[in-house]
């Protein structure tokens, strides 16, 4: 059973990404332990699968448009990256 | 500088949005989460009265306004004027209002402004702590921004602009939208600050009283503050930010203050826009950081719900790019009798009525305001005569399917600047900002004979005064109830 559940939008055909490498991408947090954070993106580092099972965690795909597809995927998140400038207050 | 009645803040115009039968309490909880947004489309899809939220899931303490706009009703009122106003009678004041001296803004003291009354830096300044809704399902985020306006100033000329940009939050100190790079804030930022990359400062005002939103949707020249002055017959209460140089009103529900970074760009969208479609791809925009938030207490965030017709986006925007216009057309002595931009054609399709004086009056019309600064947010322009009713929907239908030449009253203007937001332009177009427009002449050519000239045949045109007059007098004896 999946941990977290997390989306990701798929600008390409979803049917030619990677599998099983680890790559950068989006993902939003759905699940977040307090839910004022639903929604919450950050870049990441991450192995995915379209087995729903491969990785902890469940991956639900999203086109360039909004349109969510039926099945979700799985996803190991390695690691979030800081990719914004720190605060300068 | 006169008295008009005017609201100085949401909630004096939320009480009396309710003294005037325009606004639902909504004391059940709703989730911000899409319940909201849905409530907001089917009261702009129904044109019903806006829903005033008093219990957000998640935020004790926070309220929400939806649709605070939507219709002209509520648009007359935020005027001060009666909310059963004539369309004609709304616009005239506008410009009545809106032509002749600008009324500079005053300074209040941050003891005077509500704005203050809670100030929030650091890790205390967080996105998510504020009820930003997630307005369609399918959307790219949460947009915090939907019914606000973004101040930022021109560091050569210290103009201020208010403006009315997109924010979608990505994470707890980042927004992201797009700054078109002809918008007013595109030119600031794109021209001055990008080129010497330089962060330019922000602030997104959020729960506005209803003129200063008013302002921020109108192309006019003249600044945002000044312009919202004209509206209120007084000048605006500004207050500093606490991060940098720029004012804000001083009895906003939230601001949020920052800087807009250069040379970097984060994937936002794809979003509901005013087209009524989601039609802008998901794509590398416009970064907002945020340093600070400061908010009243118990604050009533702002929330419209674009999609199709009518949202105060699409009402608002239509009200005031045909105003304005109406009065770049006066400014060069078109002989016009009045110009109308449908809100149900979402800002595309502007209707100018004009005495045919002398041939090609309808080009010039059309050259006039393709070639002006509002052009890139419409491409439609239907020019009739004066029997036609710029207000009547189907009077100018008819106009348009019986006046218009299906070859020679149409001219198409080619290699415009456009959208990306033009549902039917290709992907390439949206992704270049390129359009094009069209002109539908309605009018009769000047050089017809006037026995050739066909006759409009209605009740007002083919019969005497005086049979009309005993008509209208008998009707109800006639068994007619209305």
């Amino acid at each position: 059973m999946a941990n977290r559940e997390y989306d990701t939008f798929i600008l390409s055909d979803p049917a030619l990404l990677q599998e099983d490498r680890e790559m950068e991408l989006i993902v939003r947090e759905l699940t977040p332990p307090d839910l004022r954070y639903k929604y919450r993106s950050a870049y990441v580092n991450a192995m995915i699968s379209k087995s729903e099972t491969k990785y902890p965690d469940r991956l639900w795909i999203r086109l360039g448009r909004g349109q969510l597809q039926e099945k979700p995927w799985s996803i190991k998140i390695l690691k979030e990256l800081n990719k914004l400038p720190k605060e300068s207050e | 500088m006169e008295n008009y009645q005017f609201y100085k803040d949401n909630r004096e115009f939320i009480k009396a949005l309710e003294s005037h039968g325009e606004l639902v309490t909504v004391q059940q909880e709703v989730d911000w989460d899409l319940e909201m947004g849905a409530i907001v489309r089917r009261v702009c899809e129904k044109r019903l009265a806006a829903p005033y939220f008093k219990k957000i899931r998640d935020y004790p303490g926070f309220e929400a306004l939806g649709a605070p706009l939507a219709t002209y009703s509520r648009l007359a009122i935020a005027m001060g004027m009666n909310p059963k106003t004539s369309i004609p009678e709304i616009s005239d004041e506008y410009v009545r209002r809106t032509t002749g001296t600008p009324i500079q803004s005053i300074l209040v003291d941050r003891k005077k402004a509500p704005c203050k009354e809670n100030i929030l830096m650091g890790k205390e300044a967080d996105l998510f702590k504020l009820p930003g809704p997630m307005v369609h399902d399918g959307d790219g985020g949460r947009y915090l921004a939907t019914w606000h306006f973004v101040v930022a100033k021109d560091p050569e000329t210290d103009t201020v602009n208010w403006g009315m940009y997109r924010q979608m939050v990505f994470d707890e100190k980042t927004m992201v939208g797009p700054v078109l790079p002809f918008s007013d804030m595109g030119k600031m930022f794109y021209g001055k600050y990008v080129p010497k990359n330089k962060p330019m400062p922000f602030a997104t005002v959020i729960g506005c009283d209803p003129l200063s939103g008013v302002a921020a949707c109108a192309p006019s020249p003249i600044p945002e503050d000044q312009f919202t002055g004209m509206l209120m017959g007084k000048p605006v209460e500004l207050v500093k930010c606490e991060t940098c140089d720029l004012e804000v009103p001083a009895h906003a529900e939230i601001i949020i203050e920052g800087e807009v970074i250069p040379n970097l760009w984060i994937e936002e969208a794809p979003f509901g826009e005013y087209t009524g479609y989601r039609t802008s791809p998901r794509e590398p925009r416009t970064v907002y950081r945020i340093k600070a938030i400061t908010h009243r207490n118990n604050p009533i965030i702002t929330v419209s719900n674009m999609g199709v017709p009518t949202d105060e986006g699409q009402l608002l925007r239509s009200f005031s790019l045909g105003l304005e216009m109406r009065k770049l057309l006066e400014s060069q002595g078109i002989p016009i009798t009045g110009v109308y931009m449908l809100p149900e054609s979402t800002h595309h399709m502007v209707v100018v009525g004009v005495r045919p004086a002398y041939s090609n009056i309808a080009t010039q019309i059309a050259n006039l305001v393709f070639g002006s600064k509002l052009s890139p947010w419409f491409h439609m322009v239907i020019v009739v005569d004066e029997e036609t009713d710029i207000y009547n929907k189907d009077d100018v239908i008819h106009a348009l399917a019986t006046k218009c030449h299906p070859i020679r009253g149409i001219r198409k203007y080619e290699h415009s600047v456009g959208t990306p937001l033009y549902p039917f332009a290709n992907p390439d177009d949206r992704k270049w900002s390129r359009g094009a427009q069209v002109l539908f002449d309605c009018t009769f050519p000047l050089d017809w004979p006037k026995s050739d000239l066909p006759i409009k045949v209605s009740f007002n045109k083919v019969y005497p005064k005086e049979i009309q007059e005993k008509v209208l007098k008998n009707w109800k004896n006639y068994g007619f109830k209305d």
